[in-house]
């Protein structure tokens, strides 16, 4: 019996805060609410409508684009991130970093802003006519369009590079640390020096933490709302639907079609699943190499 | 301008549908005293009727605590909570009413009520304030009439007029505008001083909606049992042109409404006038305090010829479909909005802009603004306020709309459409939502 009752706080948690609310929106996603002509009569209650909510989310060009930009994004922005995090980590696991605990800090606080406020304060710095950096850049002779059309998407993606390179690197440096150091002497006792070791020993040593990261940060940016919609506060060069998560708040905030939305949130719930087991196929497969 | 334009038409016909309204109103009334009813006994009553009832009420005026206050201690049958609206209370009230926990009485902007009203969460209050509709134009009353239903009392009011730098206009020598052929003149001589006539702000579609609402246009309609798309219609196109011209001559500046880098170009005097609503002048002071005595108010300039002025909507008081003191509350929603006690407390504590009549005679209006160089601005919204048309309709996907608007707008800043083509692409995406919602559409 101890074993289940053990288990059940976990299993409480887990049914009324993933399993439940995943099952309610798969369900209210196979419905419409019933209407006729101007609709001013109110409701008239709800009717099955199979995948017909599907067929329109994926019907909305926008929703669809949404998702190319996302993955774009990631493609750029998570190589940038996850390289800068194994840079650090590699270099606070290496004897040569002086003032460790200090930089380790410098590196990890921009995790302990709230996206919001980083998007906030990205976003002045960004904004010509305020921004100290346009200013400085203008100085220099560089006309800096942060937010223009071309540009939004990857000065978006600089404050997530800002925001979660410290905790990600965090992440690779525990992993590092958790290597046996006697691989380490072995490897200088044959010669190799830190260059050597980092790309031979360490690198292949934590690539499973790396593989987390990465996952992580697919996931994250599939679901990449706060940033961008703070954006749009001072340009409208990042539209209402941005991304996949923000079309789902225009379809149901906004738009008040919670049926609708709910589809929109199963089919990023469902590219989100694909997406991560190709990213771990393709690690499985690379980290079997390397060893 | 089109000889051939059908809007002054559109709009007589809309005025005289507007006055058999109010005159057939009037005679129910008649017919209900006549019968010894008494227009307040509403039918609905229900059976508590003349217990005591408490109801709930929430608002986001300020001192409205003071009206309550007063209110109750006149009526010990309706006692009235009140609650202060902050932050997303709001949005909170969708699920209240659906869950059966909401106020009796709230808050709710013109513009979303239609969206409630389809949701089923508004309550059709026509037999309880149909004796109050003459003391509203033409205009604010068609704002909270859907159908052969009212669902609301229209509470605040936003006619245009138009804020302009009188010290820029002084120092070139250049004519206030009061026509948008002027208006256009006076941006190519300012342009030539280095000045931007006016913004051109994609992120704030108000500029958008109230001109088009002064154009006789709208972004949608209602035709029988059918919606209609109106965002690309011939008076839209019309403002369409006019803004196309001064984007392309390079008489707006375009620059995000409400950031930083808007109100530094306003305090260095990059923009002339601002177009816009009876709310922005205390915005303006707030923002740009600098600027100080160079300001002043005339009314919008007059779109083709016709003396008629844009409005950004209203805010209203409404009340839920399932509330259990329908009577009460309607009651004390006509006492405040529409009674000279209830709206002296909603103009001299509460400084809104009433959209009942007898509030537009109150003489707390006219104060002289040291910031607009001692003019007494609310003589020109006073003047503005009865002459916006009443053939604006807010559709069922207005919120929606007004993004697509937004966004084509940006499009539009960057030159990669021009406003005709925006519109129609955001008239399509309309349509779309309007039988995505599964409602009729012409």
């Amino acid at each position: 019996m101890a074993p289940y009752l053990l288990s059940l706080p976990f299993v409480a948690l887990f049914t009324v805060f993933m399993a439940a609310p995943i099952l309610v929106a798969v369900w209210s996603s196979l419905f419409r609410v019933r209407r006729s002509g101007l609709g001013l009569g109110g409701n008239e209650g709800t009717e099955f409508v199979g995948l017909d909510n599907y067929v329109l989310a994926l019907g909305r060009p926008e929703f669809v684009e949404s998702f190319g930009r996302v993955l774009l994004y990631g493609m750029v922005q998570v190589p940038i991130m996850l390289g800068l995090a194994l840079l650090f980590a590699l270099l606070f696991d290496s004897a040569v970093t002086r003032f460790k605990p200090f930089f380790q800090l410098v590196v990890f606080l921009p995790y302990a802003v709230p996206t919001v406020v980083a998007a906030l304060l990205w976003g002045f710095l960004y904004q010509p006519g305020v921004s100290p950096l346009v200013e400085w850049l203008a100085g220099l002779g560089v006309d800096a369009q942060f937010l223009a059309p071309g540009t939004v998407l990857w000065s978006i993606a600089n404050i997530g590079v800002w925001s979660y390179t410290g905790i990600n690197m965090i992440i690779i440096y525990s992993a590092l640390q958790a290597v046996p150091r006697d691989v380490y002497e072995a490897a200088r006792l044959d010669g190799a020096g830190e260059l050597r070791t980092a790309l031979s020993i360490k690198i292949p040593m934590v690539a499973p933490a790396i593989f987390l990261t990465v996952l992580f940060s697919i996931i994250g940016n599939l679901q990449l709302f706060n940033e961008p919609a703070v954006i749009r506060s001072i340009t409208s060069n990042v539209t209402a639907t941005y991304t996949p998560n923000m079309s789902i708040y225009q379809a149901t905030t906004v738009g008040g079609n919670a049926n609708l939305g709910a589809a929109m949130a199963v089919i990023v719930g469902i590219v989100t699943l694909v997406v991560s087991v190709l990213a771990s196929r393709a690690s499985n497969r690379g980290t079997k190499g390397a060893l | 301008m089109a000889p051939m334009d059908p809007r002054p038409s559109t709009a007589s016909r809309a005025r005289r549908h507007g006055a058999g309204l109010v005159a057939s109103a009037a005679l129910i009334a008649l017919l209900a005293a006549c019968a010894g009813g008494g227009s307040s006994e509403s039918p609905a009553a229900p059976a508590d009727a003349g217990e005591p009832v408490t109801i709930e009420f929430w608002g986001w005026v300020p001192n409205l605590e003071e009206a309550v206050e007063a209110w109750n201690a006149e009526n010990p049958d309706i006692q009235v909570e009140f609650h202060r609206m902050t932050g997303d209370d709001g949005d909170k009230i969708p699920s209240a009413i659906d869950a059966g926990t909401a106020p009796d009485v709230f808050q709710l902007g013109t513009a979303g009520m239609v969206e409630q009203i389809i949701a089923g969460r508004l309550l059709d209050i026509s037999d309880y304030v149909e004796d109050v509709s003459d003391k509203y134009d033409e205009t604010a009353w068609a704002s909270v009439t859907f159908g052969e239903s009212i669902y609301g009392l229209p509470q605040d009011a936003g006619p245009s007029g138009m804020m302009y730098r009188t010290d820029i206009f002084a120092e070139h020598g250049i004519e206030v505008p009061t026509t948008w052929e002027e208006y256009l003149d006076a941006g190519r001589a300012l342009k030539e001083e280095g000045i931007y006539l006016a913004q051109l702000s994609p992120n704030e579609a108000g500029f958008w909606l109230q001109q088009v609402w002064q154009a006789g246009g709208s972004l949608a309609g209602i035709d029988g049992d059918q919606w209609t798309v109106e965002t690309n219609n011939e008076a839209s196109m019309e403002v369409a042109a006019l803004w196309q011209t001064a984007l392309d001559e390079g008489l707006f500046k375009v620059v995000e409404m409400w950031t930083p880098e808007y109100w530094a170009a306003v305090n260095n005097g990059e923009i002339a006038t601002i177009n816009y609503l009876a709310w922005f002048p205390a915005l303006l002071k707030e923002n740009v305090g600098e600027t100080s005595g160079l300001w002043a108010v005339t009314h919008s300039p007059r779109i083709g010829g016709e003396e008629t002025a844009g409005s950004g909507g209203y805010g209203a008081n409404v009340i839920p479909a399932n509330t259990e003191h329908p009577a009460q509350a309607a009651e004390f929603a006509k006492w405040l909005n529409t009674s000279d006690e209830g709206l002296s407390f909603l103009i001299e504590r509460g400084g809104i802009f009433p959209a009942a009549l007898p509030g537009l005679e109150n003489e707390a209006l006219l104060v002289e603004d040291e910031f607009f160089g001692g003019q007494v601005i609310n003589e020109v919204f006073l003047e503005e306020a009865t002459k916006a048309p009443s053939t604006w309709v807010y559709g069922p996907t207005h919120n929606l709309t007004q993004e697509a608007l937004k966004d084509a707008f940006a499009r539009v800043a960057n030159g990669e459409l021009t406003f005709a083509e925006a519109l129609d692409q955001v008239a399509a995406d309309q349509r779309q939502d309007i039988l995505d919602a599964g409602l009729a559409v012409k």
